[in-house]
């Protein structure tokens, strides 16, 4: 028999589940294993994508034994909670103002010391808008590490699926990029608005086409997307030798 | 008197005397101008020559003239007798006799005893030879005792050198001398003891590391010498303990005396001291046992620590604490992530995902003893292993393995932990309820145990700048995530939440001969990022995962109190000086608090030793002479508890080669001049014939000052007054 206090407290739960689903949540002092914080900046437009969270967390534990939770987490830099933060997304369209430096050394810090960032120019204009402003910002968060394009073997293509097409809402370039410190990528940069081919609306709608390649593209951005978030929570696991024999034969199949 | 035996020494500078010299000539002169004109030339040249004569005699004077007369002397040499005092003079021979007890004989007994004979026709000094040279008394003679190290003649030729010395030397030959030219005396040699008869098998030698690798071969090279049993095959054993590690047999060359090499090999399969011993059976009509063996103590450590990791899903929690054993270079890591459950649907093909079979068979059941760690992280392990995979794993730590269970919703396994192998080794249950808390932050305390447990009592460099050792895990970052176990009585709470009720956090346990912890926690990743985010940086969390993975792996480094011996432990007999360093923290802790130090023979009976503080902080110097060979026990107590180490004292006839070296003896004899010599009666006449020859002359020089006497004196005032007299008479005056 289930008592008054516990039913009161299945209540409350049930009640703030219903209100709070699929909203932005702010921060609150508990922190689940896994979860997006978006992070907000100044000027430009750091939301682009306000409703990829549903589909690529289904995805995630539909074919991953990672239990992704439904909340999108809005964190600003300076916000004490950055650092308990698995997976930091920056996006935008459009040209940001620079940030502070306090807010560049909290950065500096938190991708030194084990943070990750997977950053989207949703829009893909190369040395414009977002994508100038951000790498502008990484030059100065992280000097003496460029942004490169990540190569073929990188763990990001191989920590879920060996990934062949990188796919997105759009498609710019075939390839990631990322700062890479010793054996870890803290930085995962793509211009192909993989979070825009996430997106559905309230009725279940995409969002948005993905040109050109249509539904096979799509599927691409979510693969690539788990990957990314497999990257995340075990950096170059697939690097190990144990490995290597597995993912070389199957990709010479 | 001759004139060559005349010296002068002058007692002004030689030309001042010559200027007065000359001045006294020229006054001279221009007197005998003046007076000339007075009385003529005749008287005139008198007293001239008078006042010449005067000036004559103080110029020599003023020269110091000496009378230098010589006369020789003869000097007999002391005659040195050195006793070879060596351990293997104390052999005994046919007759029963130590070879020492020869020499004594062969000095004091008789009609006209040798001692007696020397010591009335010559200055006799006795001399004990050991190391260096020990001057002896007579009476002391009857008293002496082989019980010296090998003697170094030598050294103690160069100190006779000089010393216008005839050295007789007694002995068996075993004594230092490489045959180089010595400056010193010619050496008469008395050669002891019977090299024909001498029957004897030893371990001459043992080349063996004193560290070996867990898992790696070790061979231990062994000369094996025999005296007098040549062709015979004798088995050469390895022993740790009493415990038979391996045999090799070995046939002694003929002919004989003759020495063959062989190699002993075993692979160590635990870490830790190993006090080892080889030995050869003691065979009939053998001069000495106790050289048919040798201790040795081997430290045996591991080349690397090997971590089987498996997670149940990827997390932060996997990924700082990968990084953290992944950068560890001591450390050789095999994760496994389950990236997806049997639940999960995967929509590509096999080629198209880069997941891999989850080798269980060949992890826990052939494998598993290849690690040192297994490390299970909030991994549901029902799902994949069998039962005789969990029995494996019991097996694995009851044998010394060490095992951590590393918390998270995934663990939980319905509760059914109670009735597997895991849960007979974990340190926890779980009660019949809730299984794991989210959603509830919770910091954590240190409990009284954790306050000096290795695992979380970080060193102040650890926790960084300025904060409490007492207030250090309080200040960690809340936990989100716990699982509300229940620790075992055997069990030691080393964390728990300090928020509501008291959940266990992190606990300890022995198993068998290894060792358990469990972490109820998948949020410790919180402590690393959460610790930087405070800007005091990540070596905190990295000491804490590093001492939890060294304590369990029961890694030396971690021991509070290292004690240090000297690479050669020494012999019995001798003092041995030992390091004890208390780390960091047991320092901190024992700050003021008395240490003691015991030394336990291998009877397990407590001896005298001393202990002091070094001028280091922490670390101390202590000290003990072992009176017998064998393995002794070191106990350091403090405040924190006791630490035992052991030592392998050598014994001082641990490969004693004793037989008799009479080719050492004439090869001395040789190289100094010096011959051998066996009977008594051609000693003596040989040290009077050495002795003769050994006679040194010196000439006395005795200097007698011929001015210092009355006649010069008086000479000289004869002279003046004279000179005076005539002055007067003639009527200068």
């Amino acid at each position: 028999m289930i008592s008054r206090r516990k039913f009161l407290n299945l209540a409350l739960t049930f009640t703030a589940g219903v209100l709070f689903s699929r909203s932005k949540i702010s921060l609150s002092a508990s922190f689940p294993q896994f979860f997006f914080a978006q992070l907000k900046y100044r000027g430009g437009d750091w939301d682009p994508n306000p409703q990829f969270l549903e589909a690529i967390t289904e995805e995630l534990e539909l074919r991953t034994s990672i239990d992704g939770m439904q909340e999108r987490r809005v964190i600003t830099l300076t916000d004490g909670d950055l650092f308990y933060c698995p997976f930091l997304i920056m996006a935008g369209k459009y040209e940001f103002d620079p940030l502070t430096p306090q807010e560049r050394e909290i950065l500096r810090r938190f991708l030194t010391y084990g943070g990750f960032l997977f950053a989207e120019d949703t829009v893909g204009a190369k040395g414009y808008g977002f994508d100038l402003a951000f790498r502008r910002e990484m030059k100065q968060v992280l000097p003496g590490h460029e942004m490169r394009k990540l190569p073929a073997d990188h763990s990001v293509y191989q920590s879920f699926y060996l990934i062949g097409s990188i796919g997105g809402r759009q498609r710019v370039n075939p390839y990631l990029e990322g700062i890479t410190i010793d054996n870890w990528t803290p930085v995962i940069y793509s211009q192909n608005d993989l979070a825009g081919a996430w997106s559905k609306d309230t009725f279940g709608k995409w969002v948005h086409e993905c040109i050109p390649g249509g539904e096979l593209q799509r599927s691409a951005a979510f693969k690539m997307g788990i990957n990314i978030i497999v990257y995340s929570l075990t950096s170059d696991y697939k690097k190990d030798v144990i490995h290597h024999p597995f993912i070389k034969r199957r990709q010479s199949l | 008197m001759n004139l060559s035996q005349v010296t002068i020494a002058p007692v002004f500078p030689l030309w001042s005397i010559l200027v007065l010299f000359a001045l006294g000539l020229a006054a001279t002169f221009a007197q005998y101008r003046v007076t000339r004109a007075k009385l003529g030339s005749s008287r005139a040249l008198g007293l001239s020559l008078l006042r010449l004569g005067a000036i004559l005699f103080l110029v020599a004077f003023a020269l110091n003239p000496s009378l230098l007369t010589t006369r020789e002397h003869k000097v007999s040499p002391v005659i040195g007798l050195l006793i070879d005092t060596s351990k293997s003079m104390a052999q005994p021979e046919a007759n029963g006799k130590s070879r020492l007890d020869e020499a004594k004989t062969l000095l004091t007994e008789g009609s006209s005893p040798l001692l007696t004979s020397l010591r009335e026709k010559f200055d006799v000094k006795l001399y004990g030879l050991e190391e260096s040279l020990k001057t002896l008394r007579v009476d002391e003679l009857n008293g002496l005792k082989a019980e010296g190290v090998k003697g170094d003649v030598e050294g103690a030729l160069s100190e006779l050198s000089g010393k216008n010395t005839l050295a007789v030397l007694f002995s068996d030959g075993k004594v230092k001398w490489d045959d180089s030219p010595t400056p010193g005396p010619p050496v008469l040699v008395v050669p002891l003891g019977n090299p024909a008869e001498y029957k004897d098998i030893l371990i001459k030698a043992v080349r063996a590391p004193s560290l070996g690798f867990r898992g790696r071969e070790v061979v231990i090279d062994v000369t094996v010498r025999g005296y007098g049993y040549s062709g015979l095959m004798l088995p050469v054993l390895l022993k740790d303990g009493t415990k038979l590690v391996t045999a090799k047999n070995v046939r002694l060359p003929i002919p004989s005396p003759g020495e063959t090499t062989l190699s002993l090999s075993f692979t160590p399969e635990e870490i830790g001291q190993k006090n080892l011993s080889i030995s050869i059976p003691e065979q009939f009509g053998e001069s000495l046992a106790s050289n048919n063996r040798v201790n040795l103590s081997l430290k045996v450590v591991r080349d690397k620590i090997r971590i089987l990791m498996v997670s149940g899903t990827p997390s932060m929690n996997y990924r700082f604490m990968r990084t953290v054993l992944k950068n560890d270079p001591s450390i050789d890591l095999l994760s496994f992530v389950i990236l997806r459950t049997p639940t999960d649907i995967l929509n590509v093909p096999t080629q198209e995902q880069s997941l891999i079979p989850f080798p269980v068979e060949t992890l826990f059941a052939k494998e598993i003893r290849d690690f040192d760690l297994l490390i299970f992280d909030n991994f549901n392990y029902s799902l994949y292993l069998s039962p005789h995979h969990l029995e494996s794993i019991r097996e694995f730590v009851r044998g010394g393995g060490s095992f951590a269970m590393i918390g998270g919703p995934h663990l939980v396994n319905e509760g059914r932990f109670g009735v597997t192998p895991i849960g007979e080794i974990l340190p926890v249950r779980f009660p019949d309820r809730e299984e794991y808390r989210r959603g509830s932050p919770s910091t954590v305390r240190v409990s009284r145990s954790g306050n000096t447990h290795p695992i979380t009592r970080l060193t102040a460099e650890a926790m960084g700048e300025g904060i409490n050792p007492s207030s250090f895990w309080r200040e960690m970052p809340s936990l989100d995530g716990v699982n509300l176990f229940e620790p075992k009585s055997s069990a030691t709470v080393l964390l728990e939440s300090a928020d509501g009720s008291a959940w266990p956090i992190l606990i300890v346990s022995n198993f068998g001969k290894g060792r358990v912890l469990a972490l109820g926690t998948d949020y410790s990743w919180k402590w690393y990022t959460g610790w930087v985010a405070k800007g005091r940086g990540n070596l905190a969390y990295l000491r804490w995962v590093d001492r939890m993975v060294r304590w369990l792996t029961k890694d030396p480094s971690l021991d509070p109190v290292q004690v240090t011996f000297p690479d050669n432990s020494g012999f019995a007999g001798q003092e041995i000086e030992v390091r004890v360093q208390l780390q960091e923290e047991e320092f901190s802790l024992n700050l003021g608090a008395p240490i003691t130090f015991s030394v336990f023979n291998p009877d397990g009976l407590k001896f005298d030793s001393k202990i002091r503080p070094s001028i280091l902080p922490g670390e101390y110097l202590a000290s003990f002479v072992p009176q017998r060979a064998g393995v002794h026990k070191i106990r350091v107590e403090t405040s924190s508890g006791q630490f035992e180490e052991s030592v392998v004292v050598a014994g001082v006839l641990d490969t004693l080669d004793a037989a008799p070296d009479h080719e050492q003896l004439k090869a001395i004899a040789t190289s100094t001049g010096g011959k051998v010599v066996s009977s008594r009666e051609g000693l003596l006449n040989e040290i009077e014939a050495y002795a003769q020859k050994g006679e040194t002359r010196f000439s006395e020089e005795r200097r007698s000052p011929l001015w210092a006497t009355p006649y010069a004196m008086v000479l000289v005032l004869g002279f003046l007054v004279t000179e005076w007299y005539y002055r007067r008479r003639w009527g200068l005056i």
